[in-house]
């Protein structure tokens, strides 16, 4: 992580202008570094310790979101109707992209706002505010994969060797997340309606990502639209382990390149406009 | 340190600037139009070219009345705001007594708060370990220690969060008001832990309407007015500056 926040480049921008000996200026950067991965740990922990400490059910709660929206379609596309969508076995194939989704969910609908009192008052590179929120939605995508595997063990899902490509969507996820965090959490906080706003735009596009369906049952004019999600690339790795087919290294590659974009301009944003956020607060 | 400049915050040209009205609206253009651009109508300065220096052990008392600075300043060289100009070096981390119980989260236990926010500010697990009895007897802690925070009393909470930041090993301790919360025995034991703090070489900057507190602590007085550093001196000139100009009498 490269981030930065601006107090921090002012602060050692001052201190290069006092000559001070590098040493002491790479040692305090280092220092620095590690309060803040430090913090970030703390505060993961501290997510996670309030969401599960607040009721017996916690861990519960968190799987179950995603479990019943996949009983609800897999209900839906294969009782009610006849399936033509996606693969079969269908609940492990939503699964697959539904978990991932509600770690996505979870941390753009979140903002730093959350905090406030928080971020107000202890001093730290701004951007662990936003990398805590994908670090602990993170962690409890991960706490949900048994979910997964107890499907796909009783559905006879036929695991293959690319789901080693699993951790590589890990990664991608998470960098995809941290980009739009870091972008949407101090547009939030100037535009207060935006809240709402992306509220609705996550549920477009929840539709409009390849969940419920596969990037190959796009009609062919719908194309474009999965090419231009970076969410369809990322998906197609969490699939490729069960289902081969769904993996197209073209589509992977053009969304790490989004996501790449994303990062970029997330941080940009977030470094432009993070002194105006703390006045805000 | 191996510079002959012994001061351990430094200053220099501060200003801050804040909206007026909310009703004043921003436009994604400014994210990426250059600084100098950036100031517009219904915006104020709440500081302005203030630069001071502080040796360590110090300690400053800032005096200003309501909504002239004092607590952005503070918040400035804690590094929780970003100044729109100049620049503020603090040498060492600061232990702020800013918006004590900001940091602390309602649902989990006292034992937990005590180890998160010390460990955010920078204490690592085992020197938590060792301090965490002498901040739970500071507090007076020791029957609610498993209780959700958000259970306890306001008094009690503030002692909690002052026992933690008091106990941090930081060379800057800022204070904000906090004296007046908090019954007369615990209060009196703030102002010990303070004074052993002070002897200990700290750096101490105190924002306070009470004169009591100022004199008592503080040697050198900061007089903020209207945004700007109007007096920098023994604090006895700084009140008194003050008081000749807001005097209602």
């Amino acid at each position: 992580m490269r981030v930065r926040a601006p107090g921090e480049c002012a602060r050692e921008r001052s201190e290069r202008g006092q000559n001070r000996p590098v040493t002491s200026y790479s040692d305090r950067a280092r220092t620095n570094r590690a309060t803040a991965l430090r913090s970030l740990r703390l505060l993961t922990v501290r997510d996670l310790k309030v969401r599960y400490s607040t009721s017996l059910l916690g861990y519960l709660w968190s799987i179950l979101d995603p479990l019943i929206m996949s009983l609800i379609y897999w209900f839906i596309f294969t009782q009610l109707m006849s399936r033509s969508l996606g693969e079969a076995p269908y609940i492990v194939f939503l699964l697959c992209a539904m978990l991932p989704w509600v770690w996505f969910n979870g941390a753009i609908g979140d903002s730093f706002l959350r905090d406030v009192k928080l971020v107000r008052s202890v001093s730290l590179p701004r951007w662990v505010w936003v990398a805590r929120i994908v670090c602990s939605k993170g962690i409890e995508f991960l706490l949900s994969l048994p979910v997964l595997a107890v499907f796909a063990i009783f559905s006879g899902a036929e695991l293959n060797w690319m789901i080693v490509l699993y951790p590589l969507g890990i990664v991608l996820m998470a960098a995809l997340v941290l980009g739009l965090g870091l972008l949407v959490a101090p547009l939030v906080v100037f535009f207060r309606d935006l809240e709402r706003a992306t509220k609705l735009v996550l549920r477009v596009l929840f539709y409009a990502s390849p969940i419920i369906y596969g990037v190959g049952d796009l009609p062919a004019a719908a194309a474009p639209l999965a090419w231009a999600n970076p969410l369809s690339g990322v998906f197609s790795l969490f699939r490729a382990g069960f289902f081969p087919d769904q993996l197209d290294w073209a589509l992977v590659g053009v969304s790490a390149a989004i996501t790449a974009a994303i990062l970029a301009l997330g941080v940009l944003v977030f470094q432009r406009s993070v002194g105006g956020v703390l006045k805000e607060l | 340190m191996p510079s002959e400049d012994t001061s351990i915050i430094t200053a220099a040209g501060l200003g801050v600037r804040f909206r007026r009205n909310r009703g004043a609206r921003r436009s994604f253009k400014d994210l990426f139009s250059g600084k100098r651009r950036r100031s517009r109508a219904g915006e104020f300065w709440a500081l302005r070219e203030v630069s001071f220096s502080v040796r360590a052990g110090e300690a400053i008392g800032v005096v200003g009345r309501n909504g002239q600075g004092k607590s952005t300043l503070l918040k400035l060289v804690a590094g929780v705001l970003l100044p729109d100009e100049g620049a503020v070096r603090v040498h060492g981390g600061v232990a702020p007594l800013i918006e004590l119980t900001g940091g602390f989260a309602g649902d989990l236990t006292v034992r937990d708060n005590i180890h998160l926010t010390a460990g955010m500010h920078g204490l690592s697990r085992r020197q938590i370990a060792e301090r965490f009895d002498s901040i739970v007897g500071f507090a007076e802690a020791d029957d609610v220690l498993d209780t959700p925070f958000k259970h306890l009393s306001s008094g009690m909470k503030v002692r909690v969060a002052f026992a933690v930041v008091s106990q941090l090993d930081e060379p800057v301790l800022l204070v904000d008001e906090v004296l007046a919360v908090g019954d007369k025995a615990f209060r009196n034991k703030c102002y010990r832990r303070i004074d052993e703090l002070l002897a200990e070489g700290k750096t101490l900057f105190l924002v306070s309407h009470n004169e009591r507190d100022l004199r008592r602590f503080c040697s050198r007085g900061l007089y903020l007015d209207k945004g700007r550093l109007q007096f920098d001196g023994p604090i006895d000139e700084a009140l008194a500056r003050y008081n000749a100009d807001h005097n209602e009498g």
